[in-house]
């Protein structure tokens, strides 16, 4: 039988490599429009300061919480589910955090009982998603609620306060160790190494091809071998732990566990998954992508708040460029496919 | 001369740089069914598109009954009298059985749908496909496939077609189904309507067509009359060379027993169901669908539960075993439903191929994406497959060329006893030939293939053994060569076999 | 002679360094952060501060006024992002009220770490390093609304303490300053409710206000509401009742257009009243004087009233009541 055999001939690969290349590169795009955009409409006084290492520090430091709890919500959404409750964990590790100094126990007990109690919320979840089937959507609405209120139950309904003596130990992560060097906060350095870790873990390890097998078909990663309740579960599990690095990162910020805290933010951060190439479908995503997506959003509102737009102006922007980056993926697709 | 119901002068369609459709012509005349034959990838589908005004067409003219045609939406192809019926059922499987005969042609009043009216031509299509005992207040998921496609029959029907374009009807369908289906077909055809009959199976096109037209890479390459002394032209001019074995032999040996398979029951098929699995060995399920021969494998492979009965694996015993063990004692399983259950059609084929043995991709710990592709890549010309590059995404494929991964990946796996259910479902003759030439391959080297077909001609040709499922049970194993297509038909419709 | 002076020295810095000096000119950038943008006690603030700003400019400042509040009103993180952001864009001045006295020390310590000077108005901050701190007497303001409400029910029976919301400093002193009050001087009224929060929004402080009503609607006198949308909300929920209209006395907290409205038809019998355009005039004022090295002082009260359908009419009242936001804000 005579078959084709595939012509692999270098142009026709590196072809094949750059229309790769310039999908990969779609989310680079919307961030360079929109600072391409401010740059523009920016009278020159303003865009003095908007375009300094002091601001550009400022914008990182901004993303930091949204883009460690993108990590985790990559993973959730590229498996093809969802989890609504990242504000309400948020809230609840910044509160235990909190709690914890003030009850005296040492930093390094506190971050490892709070990233402990993200992992646990995550098992929660993944347990009942994966092992009684219910929808993600569902159960981790249900976690919403119930994170909130354990939140504000041990924050005994008002902000927990620190002693004076414990606030530049717990600030240490988020805040700037120089205004004018070079040095960033360490909160900034943990997301980057953090984002490094875990686009090799997706893209390079058997486990994270076996995420992108299950959101991309859980049959047939089924019928592969792939213990797929057990990804699933390590996946809630693991997003949950960086939920619970977001909630120490949020604790650091605001220097006090405010159980009303992080309201909404799962949003920004599926918001920022999607601006970063993935299908809510499951299956498509990458932490490279997310991580320029949640810094897109942290520039348009740095941008539109120095700019002296009004909020409404700039919600609604962020509206438009969440459909249009979403569009514009669609569209390359399509084209590309055609 | 007549008028020719259909005729497509010098249709030409490119998609960027790739051009679709060459250069096809083809006419069909009134009452005529008209075979379209060509392997996957051919340009079918595409013709098909644009006469159901999916695409439109970058050059040439379509006729209908002499005018110009060149419907704009879909709707517009159906009223002017141009119906599809597609190989993948495009059913709305919770709505009942009327409602989707009249989907998108409800009979309105006041804006309401007027229900009498619905149902008084719901009984009338379902009439005139003799095929009124349907329930027409049932759910189409609940029917069983060849039955659901009568009722996507009867929904092109709605409109009183002129043309009715049939897409691979036959693929999922038994023998049985397939007879009821032709029958309908010559019914429709002695009415008037033309039909445009879409087919791999030469045979079910000799049956049916009175001409035939054969399409390759784009261009309509050869038609004529349809007759049996047809055939060979027809084979060569759709792979473009001569294809003296459909069926290449390859000499292998039988050896000792490796799977042992004793009154195997799952929940509802099968109910009884023993064989013996030697090595180096090919065995041929065949059945009409619905007898449980897909239940049978999913049940052993431990994607359904096994309720009964015992399964042993070179002597072991591996009751209820999940897939992921099933993998690690070299058994793969190749499902019927490969969209569905088999293939990540938005992952590239080198994932596609691996996802069940990642080591050899592996160094340091983790996945190195070179090393996929390198090995992606010599899968590919092993096997044929048509592809641009190794990273490229599975849903660019053509179907025969995706089973050719889906069957990649259990060689790659380097299973031992593969379970193949229905491997050759609707895909082109060349990509068919290729899966046979593998599993005789695969039995040289002493592995053993358990192979479903409702194909018998395949079953015949490749089989060292062929055992048939009636109701939920297994005959008794015989050699190939101690069956004949009448054989198995009866104990298929359980007949009593002597 | 001073300002004379001042202005020698500046036309000579931009002489010399060509580039306009920073803090030390007469064109300044202020932003001016509210906790809020649509409660109208935001906006008297606004009107206040632009009034700041026209009487600047007639003294031949330029003055670019900035107003923006974080986008979830009830957020901290967004209102610490609008402070860094506005230190980012270097202003020559911000005039905060902060959502949270403690969480955002961090951010103010910022601005004062590179010579941004920061103005606190409203509610208070865990910190004395900003330059003045301009708001009403809260504590006094709860004190003359438990004073008003005893009154009214004439010294006996049962109230309810509606709380606004966690965290919040300002309205946490009036509760402090309503509850000692009311414990220590009226021992014959009993307090049914002190520990329900009603939330940021009218919406929540109306549904908050219904659960309590409908718990004590039968027993209840009286009810203190630490501000507007507290005082709204328990408004709302009194004329869903039928007890709106002195049966249960509403003694409320901030004038807005639905508050005073309820105030001349009866349904509001006492509004305690702060003046907020002041806090926003003398915010800028502030501002202005520190970038011009004036001594400020460290803390102003702004003033609280009571005020009552009886007085309503009076001058000064009709001013605090209904301040004129259209002459400021268009």
């Amino acid at each position: 039988m005579k078959t084709e055999i595939p012509t692999s001939s270098t142009g026709h690969l590196d072809r094949f490599n750059l229309a790769r290349a310039v999908q990969m590169l779609g989310p680079f795009l919307v961030l360079a429009f929109v600072i391409g955009f401010f740059a523009v409409i920016m009278p020159s006084e303003i865009s003095q300061t908007f375009f300094s290492a002091y601001n550009f520090k400022l914008i990182l430091t901004q993303t930091v919480i949204v883009a460690i709890g993108s990590l985790g919500m990559t993973m959730i959404i590229v498996s093809g589910g969802i989890d609504l409750s990242v504000g309400s964990v948020v809230a609840l590790t910044s509160v235990l955090g909190a709690v914890l100094i003030k009850a005296g126990v040492s930093m390094g007990a506190m971050i490892v009982a709070v990233l402990a109690t993200g992992g646990m919320i995550g098992l929660i979840n993944g347990t009942i998603i994966s092992l009684f089937r219910m929808t993600p959507f569902i159960v981790t609405l249900g976690m919403l609620g119930i994170a909130r209120g354990l939140a504000k139950k041990l924050a005994d309904n008002q902000t927990v306060n620190l002693p004076d003596i414990a606030l530049p130990s717990v600030g240490m992560f988020m805040a700037d160790p120089a205004p004018n060097g070079y040095y960033v906060a360490p909160g900034i350095a943990i997301a980057i190494d953090l984002a490094i870790i875990m686009a090799l873990v997706l893209n390079r390890s058997v486990f994270g091809r076996y995420i992108f097998a299950i959101g991309s078909n859980e049959a047939t990663a089924r019928l592969c071998g792939v213990r797929t309740r057990l990804v699933k579960l390590s996946v809630y599990m693991l997003s949950g732990v960086f939920f619970g690095l977001a909630g120490l990162m949020q604790f650091s910020r605001l220097r006090q566990g405010d159980p009303s805290t992080a309201v909404g933010i799962e949003l920004d951060m599926i918001a920022a998954v999607v601006i970063g190439g993935a299908s809510l479908n499951g299956g498509t995503g990458s932490i490279m992508g997310s991580m320029i997506g949640a810094l897109t959003m942290a520039v348009l509102r740095s941008g539109s708040t120095q700019i002296d737009w009004p909020n409404y102006v700039q919600e609604i922007i962020i509206g438009v460029v969440i459909i249009l980056a979403v569009g514009l993926d669609k569209w390359r697709q399509s084209r590309s496919q055609s | 001369m007549i008028v020719p119901r259909l005729r497509i002068v010098e249709v030409r369609k490119s998609f960027g740089a790739t051009q679709a459709l060459r250069q096809v012509s083809l006419s069909v005349g009134p009452g005529e069914v008209h075979a379209l034959i060509g392997e996957n990838g051919a340009g079918k589908s595409t013709l098909m598109k644009i006469l159901s005004a999916a695409h439109l067409q970058d050059s040439g003219d379509i006729q209908l009954d002499g005018n110009f045609y060149a419907p704009r939406t879909p709707q517009a192809a159906r009223s002017a009298g141009v119906a599809m019926i597609y190989q993948e059922l495009s059913l709305v499987p919770h709505l009942s059985v009327e409602e989707n005969i009249l989907l998108g042609s409800e009979p309105r009043q006041w804006g309401w749908i007027d229900r009498k009216e619905r149902r008084r031509r719901a009984v009338s299509a379902l009439e005139q496909l003799h095929q009124s005992h349907l329930p027409l207040d049932a759910p189409v998921h609940q029917l069983p496939i060849a039955r659901q496609q009568m009722v996507e029959i009867a929904r092109a029907l709605i409109g009183s077609p002129r043309v009715l374009i049939m897409d691979e009807p036959t693929s999922s369908l038994s023998k049985e189904d397939t007879k009821v289906l032709f029958k309908v077909i010559l019914r429709l055809r002695d009415r008037g309507v033309s039909i445009i009959y879409i087919s791999h199976f030469l045979e079910e096109c000799l049956e049916l067509a009175t001409h035939y037209t054969v399409l390759r890479d784009g261009e309509s390459v050869g038609t004529g009359r349809m007759k049996r002394e047809a055939l060979p032209e027809i084979t060569r001019l759709m792979v473009g060379r001569e294809l003296n074995e459909i069926y290449p032999h390859t000499p292998h040996a039988i050896g000792a027993p490796l799977l042992e398979v004793t009154q195997l029951k799952g929940v509802k098929k099968p109910l009884n169901v023993s064989f013996k699995l030697r090595s180096g060995e090919i065995l041929g399920i065949a059945g009409i669908v619905g007898a449980g021969r897909t239940e049978t494998l999913r049940a052993l492979f431990g994607l359904d539960p096994q309720i009964g009965g015992d399964v042993k694996l070179r002597g072991i015993c591996c009751n209820r075993l999940p897939p992921r063990a099933w993998l690690q004692r070299r058994v793969g399983y190749l499902s019927e439903n490969r969209k569905e259950e088999g293939l990540m059609l938005h992952r590239n084929i080198g994932d596609n191929l691996f996802l069940s043995n990642y080591r050899p991709c592996i160094s340091g710990g983790f996945i190195k994406q070179r090393r996929q592709e390198s090995l992606a890549a010599r899968w590919i010309s092993l096997l044929g497959i048509k592809a641009r590059h190794p990273s490229q995404n599975l849903h660019e494929l053509s179907g025969g060329n995706q089973q050719k991964v889906a069957l990649g990946r259990l060689l790659h796996h380097d299973a031992e006893i593969l379970l193949l259910d229905e491997p050759t479902r609707g895909i082109d003759v060349g990509s068919k030939s290729q899966i046979y030439k593998t599993m005789g391959e695969l039995a040289a080297k002493g592995k053993s293939v358990v192979f479903i077909s409702s194909y018998l001609p395949e079953l015949l040709g490749v089989c060292d053994t062929i055992g048939v499922m009636c109701r939920g049970t297994l005959s008794a194993l015989r050699p190939a060569s101690e069956w004949t297509e009448q054989d198995i038909v009866a104990a298929a419709i359980g007949q009593n076999e002597n | 002679m001073k300002p004379f002076f001042l202005r020698l020295v500046v036309i000579l810095g931009c002489l010399i360094c060509t580039v306009p000096a920073t803090g030390a000119g007469k064109n300044l950038t202020i932003a001016v952060i509210p906790k809020g943008t649509s409660h109208e006690f935001w906006k008297s603030i606004h009107a206040g501060a632009v009034k700041a700003k026209r009487e600047l400019e007639d003294q031949g400042y330029k003055i670019n006024l900035i107003w923006k509040g974080p986008i979830r009103e009830d957020d901290r993180d967004q209102q610490i992002a609008v402070v860094e952001n506005f230190i980012a864009r270097r202003v020559d001045g911000i005039v905060l009220a902060p959502l949270d006295s403690s969480a955002l020390v961090a951010p103010v310590e910022t601005a004062l770490s590179v010579n941004i000077p920061v103005v606190i108005v409203d509610s208070g901050l865990k910190s004395d390093r900003y330059s003045s701190y301009i708001a009403t007497d809260n504590y006094h303001g709860g004190e003359l609304g438990a004073e008003h409400l005893a009154k009214i029910i004439n010294g006996i029976g049962k109230i309810i303490l509606v709380r606004y919301q966690v965290g919040s400093a300002s309205t946490e002193e009036r509760e402090a300053g309503f509850m000692n009050t009311m414990t220590n001087k009226y021992p014959r009224i009993k307090i049914l409710s002190q520990n329900q929060y009603a939330g940021p929004t009218r919406d929540s402080a109306y549904k908050a206000a219904q659960d309590l009503l409908n718990r004590y609607g039968k027993d209840v006198n009286g009810i203190f509401a630490p501000c507007e949308p507290v005082t709204i909300g328990v408004m709302l929920a009194l004329r869903d009742m039928g007890k709106a209209g002195g049966i249960v006395k509403l003694v409320g907290f901030d004038a807005g257009t639905q508050s005073v409205d309820g105030l001349s038809k009866g349904d509001v019998q006492g509004l305690v009243v702060q003046n907020p355009m002041k806090m926003g005039y003398l915010g800028v004022k502030a501002i202005v004087d520190v970038a011009q090295k004036k001594k400020v002082v460290k803390k102003v009260d702004t003033g609280v009233h009571v005020i009552t359908k009886e007085n309503m009419d009076q001058m000064e009242n009709r001013e605090l009541l209904h301040p004129p936001l259209d002459q400021y804000l268009k």
